[in-house]
């Protein structure tokens, strides 16, 4: 029996197979590579990387809940300056494509940030966050409204020279309308879901456990949210798909593409499981292997 | 890393130690170095809990922890035999003083576990160990007897059913009138704690150090979620790597 072809083609790039660890919550590759070889992973989104250092919110910033958790990070990063310096030569040794996640708080800064990544010749690919639920100015009020959107994404376009990626919020009111000001802007793809917001309180101090009151609901709670936004996204625009939301398993993926995503991210599961992707990957395969899948595209957007 | 639970005990109401064994790098693990534990095997809890080592042997370690919620409760009714998926030796440990040098170790109450690590770790290196650890009140103390052979030991309670009346700070107080000094400072323990142990200590030459807690996500760097600000506040430094044991003038308590 042969073996199935995970490999697939987005918006111009190739990757061995359709399994990326989501921005933010694999660093800049390094704090993983001591569980496995990079290079097995379809790709790599790093860290929400902005115009200056930023020290993110106060702690806690993190917490459990029900089937997920809660992140109110805040964005911190060492800016793009650092980051182009100092963490992607790193990451763009260990053989697989890269996508920088990219945020600010005014379009010139998101170009600003969008010309050094693609002037470093190091990314493979920009993925545009306009949907970081956890900082008052900026991000999420370019994510919301159709019409900013779209002239953000037409900027940001106009500059950059690799593939240009959307993650969309799905802390809105209608995923398709978003997804199409995204696609009239330029965009070659869209990430989503980012996390949906939400809020835990301890009751016993009466106060709410994060420090910044709410934050971004993800893993396997938000996965049905995931699988109906990515299919009613898909229904609508013509771009690639990079589907994610509570993805644990070779057949959460599976369901994602079914819905009519290209390749899929995983976050919240590796930190869970720091190997996570790789089973996920071993899933996949294994899963097509019995289905007599051939490959991805059989049955990526089966779902009508 | 699949390892097996050796032994399980309450010793204090809702602290529980367990005793883990199987295949692990122990003789490589350094005091104030942590774990990263699953609980459950499903997806009802995404986070591990970090929790700080109190003993290694050759084939075994031991950790200690409160009940605080579900994770923890959940890790408090496994059974000998029962296995843990660990994570670990992780962060950075508490750095070790010269020969002979004099050391204090301050520790409050469940920051005391990884202390005892340490202390078993100075006996190599030094004779001149004085102790202090705070409790809630006589109920909550532990470790008490195994401390006692590591040192000088003082205890205080916050209702003086054992020990001191009082805190950490007043027995350092009293230690220094009856002349006792030091050049390395251990500790570990609420943060409104470290903190007055690095005030009260500010204006002295002693080295010391502090190991911090806050909530974690991946416990390997990637998610920024246990950040601390510098002294300075100009940068954060994220907790599970850079620390969680840091020299107390790196952070801000």
């Amino acid at each position: 029996m042969s073996y199935p072809d995970l490999s697939i083609e987005i918006a111009g790039l190739h990757l061995r197979n359709p399994v990326i660890p989501a921005s933010g919550c694999f660093g800049f590759g390094r704090e993983y590579a001591r569980f496995y070889p990079l290079n097995q992973l379809g790709a790599v989104a790093v860290k929400a990387t902005t115009l200056k250092p930023r020290m993110g919110n106060p702690t806690p910033r993190v917490t459990e809940v029900s089937g997920g958790m809660l992140n109110a990070i805040g964005l911190a990063n060492p800016g793009v300056d650092y980051v182009v310096r100092y963490e992607l030569p790193w990451l763009a040794n260990q053989d697989v494509p890269i996508i920088v996640n990219v945020a600010g708080e005014t379009e010139p800064e998101y170009v600003e940030v969008t010309k050094k990544i693609c002037a470093s010749g190091l990314a493979s690919a920009i993925e545009l966050n306009v949907s970081c639920p956890n900082v008052a100015a900026g991000g999420i009020t370019f994510g919301v409204e159709p019409e900013v959107l779209q002239d953000l994404v037409a900027a940001v376009r106009e500059v950059c020279t690799i593939p240009l990626f959307v993650k969309l919020s799905p802390n809105v009111t209608d995923i398709r309308k978003i997804a199409l000001a995204a696609q009239a802007g330029g965009a070659d793809g869209l990430t989503l879901i980012n996390t949906l917001i939400g809020m835990q309180i301890d009751i016993y101090r009466r106060r709410p456990v994060l420090a910044n009151r709410t934050g971004g609901l993800s893993g396997p709670a938000i996965k049905p949210v995931a699988v109906r936004m990515v299919y009613e996204a898909a229904q609508v625009v013509d771009i690639p798909i990079i589907g994610m939301g509570g993805i644990y398993s070779g057949e959460d993926a599976v369901e994602l593409i079914m819905a009519g995503a290209s390749a899929v991210m995983v976050g919240t599961a590796n930190f869970t499981n720091p190997f996570a992707c790789p089973q996920i990957i071993c899933e996949l395969e294994d899963f097509m292997r019995k289905q007599g899948i051939r490959n991805l595209e059989e049955i990526r957007g089966c779902i009508r | 890393m699949l390892l097996r639970v050796r032994g399980i005990s309450e010793i204090a109401p809702e602290i529980w130690q367990i005793t883990i064994g199987g295949e692990f790098p122990y003789e490589t693990i350094q005091p104030g170095q942590f774990l990263m534990i699953r609980v459950g095997s499903g997806k009802e809890h995404v986070l591990r809990r970090p929790i700080s080592i109190a003993a290694v042997t050759k084939e075994s370690m031991t950790i200690i922890l409160r009940v605080v919620g579900q994770g923890t409760k959940w890790l408090s009714e496994r059974c000998i035999g029962d296995s843990l998926d660990v994570l670990g030796p992780l962060g950075r440990g508490f750095p070790r003083p010269e020969k002979d040098a004099r050391v204090l170790i301050i520790g409050g109450g469940l920051g005391v576990p990884p202390l005892y690590f340490l202390g078993e770790a100075l006996q190599a290196e030094t004779d001149n160990v004085d102790i202090v650890l705070g409790f809630r009140t006589k109920e909550h103390c532990i470790l008490t007897g195994e401390f006692s052979r590591l040192g000088h030991l003082v205890i205080t309670t916050d209702d003086g059913s054992l020990g001191i009346n009082g805190n950490v700070i007043d027995a350092v107080v009293s230690l220094r009138n009856s002349g006792r000094r030091w050049d390395y400072v251990y500790s570990c323990g609420p943060q409104g704690m470290l903190s007055r142990v690095k005030q009260h200590f500010s204006s002295q030459d002693v080295k010391g150090y502090v190991s911090l807690e806050e909530h974690m996500a991946c416990g390997v760097g990637a998610c920024h979620g246990c950040a601390c600000p510098s002294e300075d506040h100009s940068v954060t430094r994220r907790i599970c790597v850079s620390g969680p044991v840091f020299a107390w003038d790196e952070v801000s308590l």
